[in-house]
């Protein structure tokens, strides 16, 4: 997990559909076994958890204050990928 | 027998209408065989036609025309023009009408102020087409007023949904949220922002629900969110009171009802659950009736595209069963290497497609005919979107799953 929470994009200020897109292009782009991180607001959080996971991601989040969370994807190994 | 519409509103070309055609031959040759060897003409129309705007044009062009013909030889499809909008363009119909006196309609019923009106034609077919009688009609807005006559239409159709006492439902997405702005003041057109707001009045006097919800990505583009408080709230201090600028999401979670959704340029498709569920469809969950989306435009000129791509993310993310075709000039969205300078904090609609490939309820196809008659083709590394022609297109509209309990299926031009 980055310790420099400034070097993890962050997608706060992006739409509910910009940011799937983005992410989505984020975790295409992203090395076998490597973890995407992002910075969200809480409200992104609901598009994010339910729908990777249930696509083959583990997807954990931590709170960084009210309105902020940090998002952090991995694929599972068996996982049929989004 | 079952039925279906189709609502068109802008100019119709030659090559739309033709694969029109070919997908009611598709139908009727290949679904229901039967209709062609009666003599007896089913007693229910099959398909009808609801032509308004500049799409009356074509009823008049000669080769839209001929086209026209082939499709009133098919049995039980008939058309009904909007009066008001032939006159005010001086089209006549009467070489059509004289030919097909029963199926083509050249006037419209009253409404309650005594005039004649089209949109009483249209929410009339609408709640017939459904069953039981729905309480609430939707309109999809994707146009600026004034530039473009069809926000008149869009009021003047919900007004009629009023009439029949139904609830309504106004989204207002790309520019359709500039028919929300307030003070707007024209002299020589219809004031669409008063029109809006005279329905919510019109709609409280009959004790009638009316909503209108505009796409906040949209709005903010726009510079109509004033205030956005990052939790799905945007506040604006420019558009009328009864404008809600809301997460797309909000308005996507009305399309999961079974209600008739009408626009600009739409169709409506009745499901019937028959044989094994096509390839093509996938997999389903949810009842939300299942979204069509035609991308008809070129990808960068103007938003549609992306717009439409963008909708497509948001209704399967919300779980509703999504097909995006491109067709027409749709197709240019998938040829060539698509390159934005590197630096660029944007995308290109080739990684868009990309991108989203292999979401959860959402199939993307391109419809070869397209392709070919552009002398174009479609750049290989697109392999999430699948190739279709005549017949592959009549199942995606007519064919649906057994899991999809909704009754129809709405196909949205973009």
């Amino acid at each position: 997990m980055t310790a420099d929470k400034s070097k993890i994009p962050d997608f706060s200020g992006f739409t509910c559909t910009n940011l799937m897109i983005r992410l989505k292009m984020l975790l295409k782009n992203a090395p076998t076994d490597s973890v995407v991180e992002i910075i969200v607001r809480r409200d992104q959080t609901d598009m994010i958890e339910i729908p990777f996971s249930r696509t083959g991601y583990d997807v954990k989040i931590l709170k960084l204050d009210n309105n902020l969370f940090h998002v952090t994807l991995q694929k599972r190994e068996s996982g049929a990928g989004s | 027998m079952t039925s279906h519409f189709f609502l068109l509103g802008t100019s119709i070309t030659r090559e739309r209408l033709s694969w029109i055609e070919e997908n009611l031959k598709f139908f009727f040759v290949k679904l229901y065989p039967e209709t062609l060897r009666h003599h007896a003409k089913p007693k229910d129309n099959v398909f009808t036609f609801l032509i308004t705007g500049d799409a009356l044009y074509s009823l008049h062009e000669p080769e839209t025309q001929q086209v026209w013909e082939i499709i009133l030889l098919l049995p039980s499809v008939k058309i009904i023009c909007d009066r008001q909008e032939l006159d005010l363009r001086g089209i006549s119909v009467e070489r059509l009408k004289m030919k097909y006196p029963e199926q083509v309609i050249d006037y419209n019923s009253l409404s309650i102020n005594g005039q004649t009106s089209f949109w009483r034609d249209v929410v009339k077919i609408a709640r017939q087409h459904e069953q039981p009688i729905p309480s609430t009609i939707g309109y999809l807005h994707l146009e600026s007023p004034y530039m473009h006559r069809s926000s008149l239409s869009a009021v003047q159709c919900l007004a009629a949904a009023l009439e029949v006492q139904a609830d309504i439902e106004f989204y207002a997405y790309l520019d359709g949220v500039h028919s929300g702005h307030m003070s707007q003041s024209p002299t020589e057109f219809d004031n669409i922002g008063k029109g809006l707001e005279d329905l919510v009045e019109l709609a409280s006097k009959r004790n009638l629900r009316c909503q209108m919800l505009a796409c906040s990505r949209c709005a903010a583009a726009r510079g109509y969110s004033t205030w956005d408080d990052g939790q799905g709230l945007v506040i604006s201090t420019c558009t009328i009171k009864p404008f809600k600028i809301r997460n797309i999401n909000e308005m996507i979670a009305r399309f999961d009802r079974n209600h008739l959704i009408l626009g600009e340029n739409v169709a409506s498709i009745q499901l019937v659950k028959k044989g094994k569920p096509t390839i093509l469809a996938g997999s389903d969950k949810g009842n939300a009736p299942p979204i069509t989306i035609l991308i008809t435009r070129s990808p960068y000129g103007t938003e549609h595209a992306f717009g439409a791509l963008s909708f497509a993310i948001a209704c399967a993310h919300n779980g509703i069963q999504t097909n995006v075709i491109f067709i027409e000039d749709g197709v240019y969205a998938l040829t060539g290497t698509h390159q934005l300078s590197k630096d660029t904090q944007y995308f290109n609609l080739q990684e868009v497609i990309n991108a989203i490939a292999g979401s959860e309820n959402l199939q993307l196809y391109v419809f070869q005919p397209s392709l070919q008659q552009r002398g174009i083709a479609k750049n290989r590394e697109m392999t999430a979107v699948l190739d279709i022609g005549v017949a592959e297109l009549g199942q995606l509209f007519f064919n649906s799953l057994k899991s999809v309990q909704a009754n129809h299926q709405r196909i949205l031009f973009f």
